[in-house]
């Protein structure tokens, strides 16, 4: 019964939708009712037009986000535990965190190209600011009993990085990381419409620019199922391997 | 804000370090334009005016879509807050346009509504609002039940109540609500500005690199980075004078 009431408001304003639709009253090319575009979306799929850009939105996603995981992780953790590097760096990444790194996307074309370098290098440099800062913030804020009882048996500064304040600052990362895909999807569609190449936010403009408003919303409806698969993932990632976490208990 | 210009010294070396690489010749011109190419460029176009003229094209989406999520969202938040079946209504189909990225609306918009500034405030707007009203709701739903009990003791309607008492009381997290939505109208605006437009700071960066003007499409990016800045530390600095009568800010 709660999920029939959370679903009603839904299904009427889809309902309301169908019937102004096929009223008559507005160009169903331009405004189609939700059934044509169901329809439109089973079948992009079927005849498999939209996996080839499907799989290039999902690969630039994910690609620089693996990368901005690589680069942001050590350096946070390294300006949560040594005074230079916090020092220089989260003047850094604290003032350029909210600036729009879009704006860039004249200027990575000219240094990677129109292909798929300069959309992956973009989100690589939209998600390091979150994953610096989240880590960063981990790092720092750790209790300080752990790092002794690792100094006490001489841990050396790298392997505790590594094994002690890593692990105790995952919980703090994860974070970085559900907002890093947010931000990693957004960008990849972004710079897709913005100077083509492939993947769904190219599909999207196209879809504009003949007119075809069906094929549009398929693609919009695409776009954000990868945004929440990829959020939801990175959940399911997060709860399966952090369970032993100190900070998850 | 004390610490401010400590904090400022690394962006300082950073922008020392690319002017003596580009001095040196160690960063061509045809990579990267010198630090004071950019800002001579930068001087030269607020001087000609050109920056102020597109500034206030984006000024006037942004802000037009900006002021239109805030008060659609503050209003829906506080009813949602207060009202049970308006928030089974609403709830819902925020949570389906949550996980949209609102750039990707753009096109679909610019056939409804056209390619001109309506379209573009329509998403501005619509990207900026989730963030309010669910600041908004919380900081609604979190309210001392001791304000709401004692004004409701002394007959105070309910829509009295709303804007009398549950909005001031709420306005701490509405104000965080809002400055999330001042980054993003930002963001959407450079997104709407490249897809398509004849005026404005995204227009002004597209059509720079796209003729291959680096230091000019440099400045403008510059120059817009440091009025996002500029927007977030006045509008904090604002927040702070007015609401130094709340609790949260002793």
């Amino acid at each position: 019964m709660p999920l029939l009431i959370r679903i009603l408001p839904i299904a009427l304003v889809l309902t309301l939708w169908e019937l102004v639709a096929r009223a008559g009253v507005v160009n169903p090319n331009v405004f189609p009712p939700v059934s044509e575009i169901v329809l439109r979306w089973f079948a992009v799929f079927a005849d498999g037009r939209i996996y080839p850009p499907l799989w290039s939105t999902i690969w630039r996603a994910v690609a620089g986000l693996a990368a901005a995981i690589a680069v942001g992780v050590p350096l946070g953790l390294l300006m949560g535990r040594t005074r230079w590097a916090e020092w220089f760096f989260e003047p850094l990444f604290s003032f350029g965190f909210p600036l729009p790194k879009i704006a860039l996307i004249p200027l990575y074309v000219h240094w990677f190209g129109i292909f798929s370098l300069s959309k992956v290098m973009l989100i690589f440099t939209d998600c390091l600011f979150p994953m610096v800062l989240f880590s960063y913030h981990g790092a720092r804020g750790l209790s300080p009993m752990y790092l002794w009882s690792a100094q006490s048996r001489g841990t050396g500064r790298v392997r505790m990085l590594w094994r002690v304040v890593l692990p105790l600052s995952l919980a703090s990362i994860y974070d970085g990381v559900q907002v890093a895909v947010v931000v990693a999807v957004l960008v990849a569609v972004v710079t897709e419409m913005v100077s083509g190449g492939g993947g769904l936010g190219e599909m999207m403009i196209r879809s504009y620019r003949y007119g075809d408003v069906r094929t549009a919303f398929a693609t919009l409806v695409t776009i954000s199922l990868v945004g929440y698969a990829l959020f939801k993932l990175a959940q399911w990632l997060r709860g399966t391997l952090l369970h032993w976490h100190v900070a998850e208990a | 804000m004390k610490a401010f210009p400590v904090k400022i010294i690394p962006l300082l070396l950073v922008l020392a370090a690319w002017q003596a690489a580009s001095s040196s010749g160690a960063l061509p011109q045809s990579v990267l334009p010198s630090f004071s190419d950019v800002a001579t460029s930068l001087v030269a176009m607020l001087r000609s005016g050109e920056i102020a003229q597109h500034t206030a094209a984006s000024f006037a989406r942004a802000g037009a879509g900006f002021l239109a999520a805030v008060a659609v969202g503050v209003t829906l938040g506080l009813v949602m807050a207060r009202i049970d079946a308006v928030q089974r209504a609403v709830e819902p189909i925020l949570l389906l346009i949550y996980p949209i990225p609102k750039p990707a609306i753009i096109p679909l918009f610019m056939v409804w509504l056209g390619i001109g500034d309506f379209s573009k405030i329509a998403v501005i707007a619509l990207a900026c609002m989730l963030p309010i009203v669910t600041a908004t709701f919380n900081g609604a739903r979190s309210v001392d039940p001791m304000l709401v009990w004692s004004a409701q003791a002394r007959g105070t309607s309910q829509r009295r109540l709303l804007w009398r008492v549950v909005l001031p009381a709420a306005l701490p997290q509405i104000a965080a609500g809002v400055r999330t939505a001042i980054a993003i109208a930002i963001i959407v605006l450079v997104s709407a500005e490249f897809i398509s437009s004849e005026a404005g700071l995204g227009y002004l960066i597209f059509s720079y690199g796209g003729a291959g003007a680096d230091d000019a499409m440099l400045a403008v990016v510059i120059y817009l980075a440091a009025l996002g800045f500029l927007l977030d530390r006045c509008y904090l600095a604002g927040l702070r004078r007015l609401m130094s009568w709340h609790a949260f800010a002793h």
